[in-house]
C-alpha cells in the first residue's frame, strides 16, 4: 500500500493480532485495534522512542447510517517532533457494553475529549477520573444526541425539553476538584456541599 | 405566569387618566425611550450584527444606547442577539428576573425568535418560551438598518405606554412548576415550520 | 458682612430643591417590583454560590494603622512649624520639644521595622 504510515509495519510486528486491520483514507493511515488491547497499543505508540506520539489530537466517535456496522470510538495520534499522524480505531460492537479503557493516564488532555464522548455517544470510559457530560447539562435525560438513533429534536416535547432546562441548576458543572481548588467547598452551603459529595449534582432542591 | 404587585402600597395605575398623568407619561416615556441602556445577551453570530450597529456606520449612539450594561441591574433593554441553547435557558431567565423594572426585551434574529436553522435537541425555539419578548426583528443575521428599526419600534411601543395602565410593569414569573409558558403554548410556538417539516432523522 | 453669603445660600437652596424634585420624581414615577430571584446578587445568571464575606489578610489592617499614625505625627508638624516662626525668642525649646516628640514615634518606628511590620509578603 502506498502511503501507509511506517509505524503501522511497527504495529503488526509488536502486536500482532491485535491489530484487527489497516486502512489508508486519503493519505491517512487508520489502524483498527481489539477493544483489549487498545490501551496497550496506544500507550506503546506514546512512550516508544521511534513512535513517540506525544498529542492527542482529537478523540471522537462514529455511528454509521447501516446499522450493521459497529460504533467506532476514533484516536487521532500526533507525533510533534516526527510530524507524523496516525488514527487509531476501536469497532464496539454490541455485543459487550460499550465501555473503552481511559487514556487519561497517557494524554491528560483526553479528560474533555473522552466526557465529550460519552455526552454524545455513551461511550463509558473506564479509569476516567470525572466522567460526566460535557455538552448537555448533567442531568439531561433523553439519551446520547449523537446516535443515529437518537432523533433530531430529542425524545421528549419542546415543553418537557424547555422545562427540565429551566429546572438544570447551571452551578453544577463544577466538579469536586474544580470547587476545592477554587477552595469554595467551605464556602458552600451545608446542604450543597452533601448533595455534591453524594454525587448528586444538577438538581434545584 | 404569575404577575406581582408592587412593593410599598404605591399603586400608581389607581390613578384615573387626565391632563397631569398624560404629561408626566410623555415625559418619562420620552426620557426612557431616548436612553434605553441595551443588556447585550449575545452570544452567536448577530452579536457581531449588534456590535456593528453600535459602531460608527450605524451607531447606536444616537438612540441614547451607546452605553452597553452586561449587568443586568442597570439595563433598560435585553437584546438577545444570537442562538440559545437550552443549557443556557436558566442563565438568561435569571438575567431577565433580575433587570429591575421598567425593562424590555428585544429578540434579535431568527434562532432568538424561533430557534432559527437549529430546530434540534439542544436549542430553545424562540427565547418567548422563556421570557416575555417586545419585540422580534427577524433574519439571520439581520441587517443593522433591521436592528435598527427593531430598536425604533420598541421606542414607538414605550411612547404610548401610560403609568395608569394597571397591566404595565408586571413581573412575568416562573408559574409552580417552573415554566413561563403552559406547555401547550411552548409546543405550539415549537412547532416545526417551513423546511424543517422535512428535517427529521431516525428516532 | 453676612450679605455676601447670601449668594451662597442661594447655591445651597438650589441644589436642595433640584435633588428633591429629581430624586421625588424618578421615585415617584418609577415602578418597584422586587421578587425573590430579582433581590439575589447578580452572578452571570448562576444561582449564588457562598457567601460574599471573605476573609482578608491582617496586612491591610497593619499598613492602614502605621499610615494613621505618622500622618498624625506629620499633621502635628504644621502648627509647631507656624508656632516657631512665630516665636523666635524660644526657638531653641521648641526645637528641643518637637525633636523629642518625633524620637518617641521614631523608636516606634524602628521597633515596626525590626518586627517586619513593614514586609508586605
Amino acid at each position: 500500500m502506498t502511503g501507509v504510515s511506517p509505524s503501522v509495519g511497527a504495529l503488526t510486528a509488536e502486536f500482532g493480532s491485535a491489530i484487527l486491520r489497516t486502512v489508508v483514507s486519503c493519505g491517512d493511515s487508520i489502524v483498527y485495534v481489539m477493544r483489549e488491547r487498545a490501551h496497550d497499543v496506544l500507550a506503546w505508540l506514546k512512550n516508544t522512542p521511534g513512535q513517540e506520539f506525544d498529542y492527542l489530537t482529537d478523540i471522537t466517535a462514529v455511528d454509521y447510517r447501516d446499522p450493521e456496522r459497529p460504533l467506532e470510538v476514533v484516536y487521532q495520534l500526533r507525533s510533534l517532533g516526527r510530524k507524523a499522524d496516525l488514527r487509531v480505531k476501536i469497532a464496539l460492537d454490541g455485543s459487550a457494553p460499550l465501555d473503552v479503557d481511559s487514556v487519561y493516564d497517557l494524554w491528560k488532555g483526553a479528560d474533555w475529549l473522552e466526557r465529550e464522548v460519552y455526552d454524545m455517544f455513551g461511550v463509558t470510559f473506564v479509569g476516567h477520573p470525572d466522567l460526566r457530560r460535557i455538552l448537555m447539562w448533567e442531568t439531561y435525560g433523553e439519551g446520547y444526541p449523537l446516535r443515529k438513533d437518537f432523533p433530531l429534536r430529542g425524545h421528549f416535547s419542546r415543553a418537557e425539553q424547555v422545562r427540565q432546562a429551566l429546572a438544570a441548576n447551571p452551578e453544577a458543572q463544577y466538579s469536586l476538584e474544580e470547587l476545592s481548588l477554587a477552595q469554595a467547598m467551605h464556602d458552600l452551603p451545608a446542604d450543597m456541599t452533601e448533595r455534591l459529595r453524594r454525587g448528586e449534582r444538577g438538581l434545584v432542591p | 405566569m404569575v404577575v406581582t404587585p408592587p412593593a410599598g402600597g404605591v399603586e400608581l395605575s389607581a390613578v384615573s387618566p387626565n391632563w397631569v398623568t398624560t404629561r408626566l407619561d410623555f415625559l418619562s416615556n420620552w426620557a426612557r425611550s431616548n436612553s434605553l441602556w441595551p443588556m447585550p445577551f449575545g452570544t452567536a453570530c448577530c452579536a457581531i450584527e449588534f456590535m456593528a450597529t453600535a459602531a460608527s456606520r450605524f451607531d447606536l449612539a444616537r438612540f441614547g444606547m451607546e452605553r452597553m450594561s452586561y449587568s443586568p441591574r442597570q439595563a433598560d433593554v435585553l437584546i438577545c442577539a444570537g442562538r440559545l441553547p437550552f443549557k443556557l435557558a436558566p442563565v438568561i431567565r435569571r438575567i431577565w428576573d433580575q433587570m429591575p423594572q421598567p425593562k424590555w426585551s428585544i429578540s434579535m434574529g431568527a434562532c432568538a425568535s424561533t430557534g432559527g436553522i437549529f430546530d434540534n435537541y439542544a436549542m430553545v425555539q424562540g427565547i418567548d418560551t422563556i421570557i416575555p419578548v417586545d419585540v422580534y426583528v427577524p433574519g439571520c443575521p439581520p441587517r443593522p438598518e433591521g436592528l435598527v428599526y427593531g430598536i425604533m419600534l420598541l421606542q414607538k411601543k414605550i411612547k404610548g405606554e401610560s403609568f395608569t395602565d394597571p397591566d404595565l410593569r408586571q413581573e412575568h414569573l416562573l408559574d409552580d412548576v417552573g415554566m413561563f409558558l403552559p406547555p401547550e403554548r411552548v409546543d405550539e410556538l415549537s412547532e416545526p415550520f417551513g423546511n424543517s417539516i422535512h428535517q427529521t432523522r431516525s428516532g | 458682612m453676612l450679605q455676601a453669603y447670601i449668594p451662597l445660600l442661594l447655591v445651597v437652596a438650589f441644589v436642595v430643591v433640584n435633588a428633591v424634585i429629581m430624586l421625588g420624581l424618578s421615585h415617584w414615577l418609577s415602578s418597584s417590583r422586587p421578587t425573590g430571584v430579582k433581590l439575589q446578587p447578580y452572578e452571570s445568571g448562576m444561582p449564588v454560590l457562598g457567601d460574599a464575606r471573605e476573609r482578608f489578610s491582617v496586612k491591610f489592617y497593619l499598613v492602614a494603622m502605621l499610615f494613621i499614625i505618622f500622618d498624625i505625627e506629620v499633621v502635628f508638624l504644621f502648627p509647631w512649624a507656624v508656632a516657631f516662626n512665630q516665636l523666635p525668642a524660644q526657638s531653641g525649646l521648641l526645637l528641643v520639644a518637637m525633636l523629642i516628640f518625633l524620637a518617641v514615634l521614631t523608636a516606634g518606628f524602628i521597633y515596626a521595622w525590626k518586627r517586619g511590620a513593614l514586609e508586605w509578603s
